[in-house]
């Protein structure tokens, strides 16, 4: 646009030659010019750069040139191996024809499902190389039988297989006499501990990333000029998709401009009174059916464990009987929801988007309680019983709740989009094709995360399970979206979604899980006769022996002083504690000070 | 390394792949593509650097731009005389700014020129009114559109000229995280 004055080039070429090599190439990409003028200024630049280090040092000998060839063949061969791994990026072509064909919301959906995948199959490798493999060594042989049922119910022949934390040996594995010896124990609470920080992590940074990309001051948005320039999607390539679209944004526009026409509804005292009359009215409507579903879950689960521990018969139809909690629990979190949308329906919310995000809280409030109430019955009921196993049981339990919830998802996936299509096509033609419901699926997807990561204690190798019904449901889901769905018609802010999906992950979901694993390894007694933590006060307590161990040893030393003086003790987190906050602090009383600044500034341009 | 292949010499595919976002396999995949549109006319042998141009109804008729209702502006703004015929290189420079690799800041200075119809580096109400059109297909009547575009005007106009600079602009998309 500017006509770059001949000094404004020398200075960029001049700055650029002093990049290193990655920093250059990245400056080079972001120039806003056309290619002729980024390769002259490109070759200015590497001219530049061969004259300087001319200048620099002596003749260029045969080993600096030797050294610069080399480095420009290591650097296209670096080139060619991130394309490969690109390419190992699953699904990439599947995931762009469905935003080209759907647009960027149901694309969230997708990539979701790639990430939490990921968490899966990352589980499952460490698991297996760590605790598994190491089992196999050692393994006792198995005495039962094998019927079909164990796929469903994950007893029987399955009780004695490394699925299940029972299964698991106590001892330190060694198949040398005096070799490297492995020690179970340490292994296994040392796996799962590694894993859920290193989710801990990554999540924390996903969420720092979205939320630093995409909060926005809600007082400062542009309603309609951000929408208008900045909400077309160009991944868009689909004729209808991109009609729908347009279609849309019209209907927007003209609703935004009536709007502005109409008066602002001044609700009278009554109608205030009447509305929030109504909106508390549903709020307890639906806290009532979350807490009578948690009772009728904890129940009907008290009731299973009384007829399991009279009855002990290994016959059919007893095994039977314990999918029915699994499939009372799926049905419970597929219906309700329904009900929940409908009570939106009737509360007459003054926007769309306020009915969308009270349904999607009501429903992460049932479900959230339904775990909840489950956790609580595993780990006051069962683990207080007296049986032979508690964990196993606990890992059969979550077995056949992620089973049967998997397949109560392909399920709804046949009723809520086949066969709607097919009413809404043939019989009942004004209802018309169904729109992919994005929340629900979602959320779906946080409670089958949320018993995995319960679940890896008891039954380590549940992520394998996991990722398998992950990729089935993937498949699933992208043909019936392809066949079965239109593109939605409602306007999502398609970029906070995937803060938000993150953000629930993470919330309820996760910090919750890590309480329950927190209460099972510090406070529950394992049971005496079965899993790598027989016989030992509290799984914890294998830390506490091992450190005792260590401290026999000279070289050691160190190991036990950052346990007692850095993981166990008070103090220091104390302090640690202290200086967070400290910093928080300072730091959103900069994020102030810039905001005023921000004003004045945005005066000054205006006079 | 690699396939060995004639196309280009190996200096212009460093250059390709330094000024561009693409790998070497996706700069390759975009010359086929090039070339599919017209074969008879782009020879497959870039390096003499011949002095090839597609018109813009074959780039227009591509299925990643047919139903793209800015493909002539898109197409107009990285061609090389602005009239929407295109040089394989202008072709790479614009898949590589639509690309998911370019930085938002690239895609907004793009985005500015492609809604500035009269290419005079501010977008005014007549180009906000030729944008709504073409984002509404023609579906609002002419009060609605000179409606709309008053309050974009007034809500993102910061230096209060009556039209939109490259700073408005990118300051609203600094504040607007829906843009893609």
């Amino acid at each position: 646009i500017f006509f770059p004055g001949f000094d404004a080039e020398e200075d960029l070429i001049g700055s650029l030659a002093d990049m290193s090599t990655k920093e250059r190439i990245k400056a080079i990409q972001k120039l806003p010019e056309t290619m002729r003028k980024k390769r002259e200024i490109r070759n200015k630049v590497l001219q530049e750069i061969t004259k300087k280090s001319r200048h620099r040092g002596a003749q260029p000998s045969c080993c600096t040139q030797c050294l610069q060839g080399a480095a420009v063949s290591f650097r296209r061969f670096g080139n060619s191996l991130s394309e490969y791994f690109h390419q190992l990026r699953i699904w990439q072509k599947t995931l762009k024809i469905i935003g080209a064909e759907f647009g960027t919301s149901v694309l969230s959906y997708f990539v979701f499902l790639t990430w939490l995948l990921n968490f899966n199959i990352f589980s499952f490798l460490i698991n297996f190389s760590f605790i598994t493999i190491p089992q196999f060594l050692a393994a006792e042989p198995n005495n039962l039988s094998f019927t079909g049922l164990e796929l469903l119910t994950g007893d029987g022949y399955f009780q004695q297989t490394v699925l299940y934390y029972g299964f698991y040996t106590n001892a330190t594995i060694s198949k040398i006499e005096n070799g490297p010896s492995y020690n179970m124990q340490l292994a296994y609470i040392f796996t799962v501990g590694m894993y859920f920080v290193i989710c801990f992590l990554i999540l924390l940074f996903s969420m720092a990333k979205y939320f630093s990309r995409n909060f926005v001051n809600p007082q400062a948005v542009s309603v309609n000029s951000s929408k208008l320039l900045c909400t077309w999607d160009f991944n868009i390539t689909n004729e209808k998709a991109v009609k729908l679209k347009q279609k849309n944004l019209s209907t927007q526009i003209k609703e935004g401009l009536t709007e502005v026409n109409k008066e602002v509804v001044n609700f009278s005292a009554m109608e205030r009174v009447h509305r929030v009359a109504v909106h508390l009215l549903a709020w307890a409507a639906s806290l009532g059916t979350a807490v009578a579903a948690c009772a009728g879950v904890y129940f009907l689960a008290i009731n299973n464990l009384k007829l399991f521990m009279k009855g002990h018969r290994n016959d059919l139809e007893s095994r039977a009987a314990m999918l029915v909690l699994p499939m009372i629990a799926s049905l419970l979190n597929t219906l309700i929801p329904f009900f929940f949308s409908w009570l939106g329906h009737l509360e007459r919310f003054q926007s769309p988007g306020q009915h969308i995000y009270v349904t999607i809280i009501r429903i992460i409030i049932l479900k959230m309680s339904i775990v909840g109430i489950l956790c609580y019955y595993w780990l006051n009921i069962v683990a207080t019983y007296e049986s032979q196993c508690w964990e196993t049981l606990v890992g059969q339990d979550i077995y056949r709740l992620v089973l049967v919830d998997f397949i109560f998802c392909l399920l709804g996936s046949f009723f809520g989009e086949f066969l709607r299509r097919i009413i809404g096509t043939t019989f009942c033609v004004s209802l018309g094709l169904p729109e992919f419901d994005i929340g629900r699926n979602v959320l779906d997807l946080i409670y089958a995360q949320t018993l995995t990561w319960i679940g890896i204690l008891f039954s380590p190798l549940l992520p394998g399970i996991q990722m398998i019904a992950f990729f089935i449901v993937f498949f699933v889901k992208k043909v019936s979206l392809m066949r079965n769905c239109q593109p939605p018609r409602k306007v999502w802010r398609t970029t906070q979604m995937m803060t938000s999906f993150i953000f629930l992950l993470f919330c309820p979901s996760f910090l919750g899980v890590l309480s329950v694993i927190g209460v099972t390894v510090w406070r529950l007694k394992p049971s005496e006769g079965c899993g790598p933590f027989r016989g030992l006060s509290s799984m914890y307590a294998a830390v506490t022996e091992w450190i005792q161990i260590l401290e026999s040893y000279t070289a050691s030393k160190w190991v036990v002083w950052i346990y007692h003086n850095l993981i166990s003790s008070e103090l220091f987190f104390f302090i640690l504690s202290s200086i967070v906050l400290i910093v928080t602090y300072l730091y959103w009383q900069i994020i102030q000070g810039r905001k005023t600044m921000t004003k004045l500034l945005r005066k000054q341009i205006i006079n | 390394m690699g396939n060995k292949q004639t196309i280009f010499t190996q200096e212009q595919l460093d250059a390709y792949q330094d000024c561009t976002f693409f790998t070497r396999k996706e700069i390759l995949r975009l010359f086929y593509r090039y070339r599919d549109l017209a074969p008879q006319l782009v020879p497959l042998d870039y390096t003499n650097k011949p002095a090839v141009t597609l018109p813009y109804e074959l780039i227009g008729s591509m299925p990643e731009l047919k139903d793209n209702p800015f493909r002539q502006r898109i197409a107009e703004v990285f061609s090389e005389h602005g009239d929407g015929n295109m040089t394989l290189d202008d072709f790479l420079d614009m898949f590589s700014v639509l690309s998911e690799m370019a930085p938002r800041d690239l895609k907004a200075y793009y985005a500015f020129k492609i809604y500035d119809f009269n290419n005079d580096d501010y977008i005014c109400k007549s180009d906000l009114e030729k944008t709504v059109n073409k984002l509404t297909r023609n579906e609002l009547t002419s009060e609605e559109v000179s409606l709309v575009c008053e309050k974009v005007i007034y809500e993102a106009d910061v230096d209060n000229d009556g039209k939109l600079s490259l700073a408005d602009f990118q300051h609203m998309i600094v504040r607007a995280p829906d843009f893609l």
